[in-house]
């Protein structure tokens, strides 16, 4: 478990499933992935486990409840000596602070959005398994860098953006501008900023300081 | 065959040469990512037997040979050219499953393989190709049954993309194209209501037409015709000097009464026109469904529209008027500039342009350093209500300090906007006076020279001069005029949203009167879902006898509430039926149904005023004994007779606070005092103690006898009365039965049930 340098008065109240390179494997299969992990025993692997599993076959299917039958989420197999080993085919990532500090403190799922374990931060795994998380994070938190601000263009109460992202041009429309803008920190102090746009997809400008001037005076009015 | 998008000629020929010709496509949707994450065109192309996912990208160039000012839409102007990037095939009858995986600002398409044995990744999209590849999921699914289906209406390109440039709707519940949207016609629909005081407005741009002519008027008697005619030996009226002071006074007395009678005017049609434009605004609002409320951003757009209704005010009142007369002034002063003397106008002019600029420039600057000083403002107000708000907190916490902290480092922002604000203002405007100034000396040094070559009076040079000052004023006038009607514009855009909007809950057209139900509710595989194939409630059937009482148990979130919202008809269900006394709720007129049905919802909502009329909200028109006999009934005659102004006790914003359980037992008082046929309890007893909850429950059960109640709370001893208990997990409804039968089901309810007696157990007590 990774060491924390501020005394936690809270520790050992609620388990926390730290997973790190000595607990955990990461799987890949048909580009997703999952892990493979051998665990303390809680008290949740016996007891939610039975009703759980007869609540689904008395429920009618449709699609999604079919592929819950074929297996279940987390294969659990007991070890033994208090352990137990934690298979899942898919896992799903969530970053706990997303903007500040988006390789740490990243949540692990199941297919059903049950958290598995926690990981403190991606530096916890070797290669190439940092960089099967690190990818899965990229795709989840798809998030196009601004590099220059060609055009914004307010108008009822709708703002149009004109943008060079790294990929190449890319047009948007934010509502409620001011809203629509997330400040952050990175670590050394610097201003990161995150833009939501109308359909949900986010895009970043990594410092704002390093804004060419014209970009910068776009959207000065906003910071 | 279903396509959902555009796509180039290219296309075709590259998968004609793939070995799929035209005519075998089904379905054709594109999406702007392929598997890699790399932005491109991606088009997903099934025929009966395959699926093929190709990536590219497409480029639009002018065709030859068309005349560009002669093709009417782009399509026909431009030719698009596929390179291709990606191919795969997939065999349809090896996928199954087609799933649109939302992440959060990317989304991936999957399906299941049979031959890979597992979840495949087809392909991912940004969220704006999400409604696209949804519906990409719906058809594929009637694709792979071996139908060829025919695009839905609903679904076609045309209901969420502008007409007329093709760019998408911002909102698509809300299908206006900002681009596109036709500006005079709002300002004519608007003018239709100002149409009403056409006379009134007519009298206001005749005086001001009026003054604008005085204005023109009086430097030419001040000083051509004083110098030149009366004070000049060779004039027509030299030494009559107490005939210009009577016309200067009459023409000043003149002015004051022509002010007087605008100011009279304006101020009586202001207000009507206010009083006009808000009542027709709150007409229309409440006129709406709720969901108008709840949904996207209008709760902000209802706060704004008592401000636009000023803005719409100002722009045609004051604004539209003084335009007119500025246009006039400055059109008639020009002229009669080039009249007296063509050159001096045209040297006295040269600084106009350079003027106009750097007021632009000001405009914009000052425009910039206001939004700042507004929004810093905002954010110390803030900071500020969220302190005394959160008084107790702070204290709790002894946080005084951080938050004096926070509140200066506010305090210091808006000092400094301010500062700037006030600074770049003390800066610009002198100098703008000075470019003015410019052109007095232009004017000064040529008239000056004129004169003493005998080609221009004294007194003319004066005038000319008054006139070239009075030239500034409208330039000043036009430039914020231009933001005025964008203000305005923006304005009447949302009042006719308001106004515009259709509700989607609305009464029957020849409505079912019934005066007295009975009170037998029925629910027909009703399903409701809020926003589009995410159904809340799902397939929900039962049937509740007229007189009986109803518990609805299940976890938060699980579509109680909601089952609540669809009996009074908040919203409306989207399939199945809901009937009373067998007749669709549907057909039964708004003030019958909600008459007989009354509804205690977990969010109690108190009304400014006094305790009476806030429980008299219900029935305006009951006695007082009635109530305090709902007010008994709800338990809440003690605590209201322990106040000192009992039932006169004002409560609402900045008045007397009541507790959580206090407000609840208000909100059941005003329920009974309307003496429903059906009555519905949301969590509403969830603020109170056991033993207040039961005193309360045993008055209610007297109350209840031949009414039907329906109960929702997730503690089950709340529900220890009713007659029949229905499950709700996930919208569905796996369980109802009395409490025996769900007990002896060993289910859901069995869980909760035990889980709750276990909870009872652990502290002494057996349930």
């Amino acid at each position: 478990m990774p060491e924390n340098n501020i005394p936690n008065e809270l520790r050992g109240i609620v388990d926390i499933v730290y997973l790190n390179r000595d607990n955990c494997k990461i799987t890949e299969k048909n580009g997703f992935i999952g892990l493979r992990a051998v665990l303390d025993k809680s008290d949740d692997d016996m007891t939610e486990k039975e009703p759980l599993e007869k609540e689904e076959n008395e429920k009618d299917d449709g699609d999604s409840k079919k592929k819950k039958k074929d297996t279940p989420a987390v294969e659990t197999v007991d070890l033994g000596n208090g352990k137990v080993e934690k298979i899942a085919e898919r896992i799903f990532l969530s970053r706990a602070f997303p903007f500040d500090m988006p390789y740490e403190y990243i949540s692990v799922l199941d297919r059903d959005k049950k958290e598995i374990g926690f990981i403190r931060s991606l530096d916890d795994f070797d290669e190439p398994e940092r960089t099967l998380l690190k990818n899965e994070l990229e795709t989840k938190y798809y998030t196009p860098t601004i590099k220059r601000i060609l055009q914004v263009k307010e108008r009822y109460g709708f703002s149009y953006w004109k943008c060079e992202c790294e990929f190449g041009e890319k047009t948007f429309t934010l509502r409620d501008t001011f809203r629509s803008i997330i400040k952050a920190h990175t670590k050394d102090g610097r201003e990161r900023i995150y833009i939501l746009d109308i359909d949900g997809n986010r895009y970043e400008i990594p410092d704002v300081e390093k804004l060419d001037r014209m970009s910068y005076k776009k959207i000065e009015l906003y910071l | 065959m279903v396509i959902l998008d555009n796509y180039p000629s290219g296309l075709i020929e590259l998968i004609d040469r793939k070995g799929v010709p035209e005519n075998k496509i089904r379905l054709l949707a594109k999406c702007d990512m392929n598997r890699d994450k790399v932005h491109c065109d991606c088009f997903l192309i099934a025929t009966g037997e395959e699926l093929l996912i190709i990536s590219g990208i497409m480029t639009l160039s002018e065709k030859r040979g068309v005349n560009k000012h002669l093709a009417q839409t782009s399509a026909s102007r431009l030719e698009a050219t596929f390179t291709e990037l990606s191919y795969e095939c997939h065999m349809l009858s090896d996928l199954s499953d087609f799933t649109v995986e939302e992440m959060l600002s990317s989304c991936r398409l999957t399906a299941k393989s049979e031959s890979v044995g597992g979840h495949i990744l087809l392909s991912a999209f940004t969220n704006t190709s999400k409604s696209q590849m949804n519906l990409f999921c719906k058809y594929i699914k009637k694709v792979k049954d071996g139908e060829d289906p025919e695009l839905d209406e609903d679904d076609s390109k045309a209901t969420r993309f502008c007409p007329k440039c093709g760019s998408r709707y911002p909102d698509k519940d809300r299908k206006i194209c900002p681009k596109c949207m036709d500006k005079g016609k709002l300002i004519r629909r608007m003018a239709v209501f100002f149409l009403k005081y056409k006379w009134q407005l007519a009298v206001i741009l005749g005086v001001l037409i009026l003054m604008s002519v005085l204005g023109v008027l009086s430097p030419y008697i001040g000083s051509a015709f004083y110098y030149d005619e009366v004070l000049d030996p060779e004039g027509d009226f030299f030494g009559e000097i107490l005939l210009v002071l009577g016309m200067i006074i009459a023409m000043r007395v003149f002015s004051v009464l022509i002010n007087i009678i605008n100011g009279v005017i304006t101020s009586k049609i202001a207000a009507e026109i206010t009083y006009d434009l808000k009542q027709t605004i709150f007409g229309a609002i409440k006129r709406l469904s709720l969901s108008f409320f709840t949904g996207r951003q209008t709760g902000g757009l209802m706060n704004q529209v008592n401000s636009d209704a000023n803005t719409i005010y100002g722009f045609f009142c004051d604004g539209l008027p003084y335009f007119l007369v500025n246009v006039v002034q400055l059109v008639a002063l020009i002229i009669i500039m080039f009249i007296f003397n063509p050159f001096l106008a045209a040297m006295s002019l040269v600084t106009v342009p350079v003027f106009v600029f750097i007021v632009k420039f000001i405009f914009t600057r000052l425009d910039k350093l206001h939004a700042k000083h507004y929004s810093s403002s905002r954010a110390l107000s803030g900071a500020l209500s969220d302190v005394l708000g959160g008084i107790r907190v702070v204290k709790a916490f002894s946080k005084e300090k951080n938050e004096v902290k926070r509140f200066n480092r506010h305090s210091e922002r808006l000092a400094e906007n301010a500062k700037n604000l006030s600074n770049f203002q003390n800066a610009a405007w002198p100098i703008s006076d000075f470019v003015l100034y410019l052109g007095n000396i232009f004017a000064w040094g040529f008239g000056g020279w004129m004169v003493i070559k005998g080609e221009l009076t004294y007194g003319m040079l004066l005038t000319f001069i008054a006139y070239m000052n009075m030239v500034y004023n409208p330039m000043y006038f036009f430039m914020d005029f231009a933001y005025w009607a964008t203000d305005c514009l923006n304005a009447c855009s949302r009042l006719f949203e308001v106004m515009d909007a259709v509700p989607d809950v609305v009464e029957a057209e020849e409505p079912v009167r019934m005066e007295n139900m009975e009170g037998r509710v029925t629910f027909k595989d009703v399903e409701f879902s809020y926003v589009k194939n995410r159904k809340v409630i799902d397939g929900v059937s039962f049937d509740i006898e007229a007189g009986k009482v109803i518990g609805i148990v299940g976890h938060t979130g699980a579509g109680k509430s909601t089952l609540a919202n669809l009996l009074i008809r908040l919203y409306d269900v989207s399939e199945g039926e809901i009937l009373i006394d067998g007749v669709n709720i549907k057909d039964i007129s708004f003030a019958d149904l909600r008459r007989n049905i009354s509804i205690v919802s977990q969010e109690t909502y108190l009304f400014m005023g006094t305790i009476l009329e806030n429980i008299r909200y219900a029935r305006p028109e009951a006695t007082l004994d009635e109530v305090i006999e709902a007010a008994k009934i709800a338990g809440a005659h003690d605590f209201i007779m322990k106040l000192p102004d009992a039932y006169a006790t004002q409560i609402g914003f900045g008045y007397k606070d009541l507790s959580g359980g206090e407000r609840q037992r208000l909100s059941i008082a005003r329920a009974v005092l309307r003496n429903p046929k059906i009555l519905i309890l949301d969590e509403a007893t969830a603020a109170m103690d056991t033993e207040t909850e039961r005193k309360i429950q045993s008055a209610l059960e007297r109350l209840v006898k031949g009414r039907t109640t329906i109960m929702i709370a997730h503690r089950l001893s709340t529900l220890r009365d009713a007659d029949k208990l229905i499950v709700i997990e996930n919208g569905k409804m796996p369980e109802f039965g009395t409490h025996l039968e769900l007990i002896n089901q060993k289910g859901i309810y069995y869980k909760l049930y035990k889980m709750q007696a276990q909870a009872l157990k652990s502290i002494g007590i057996e349930g």
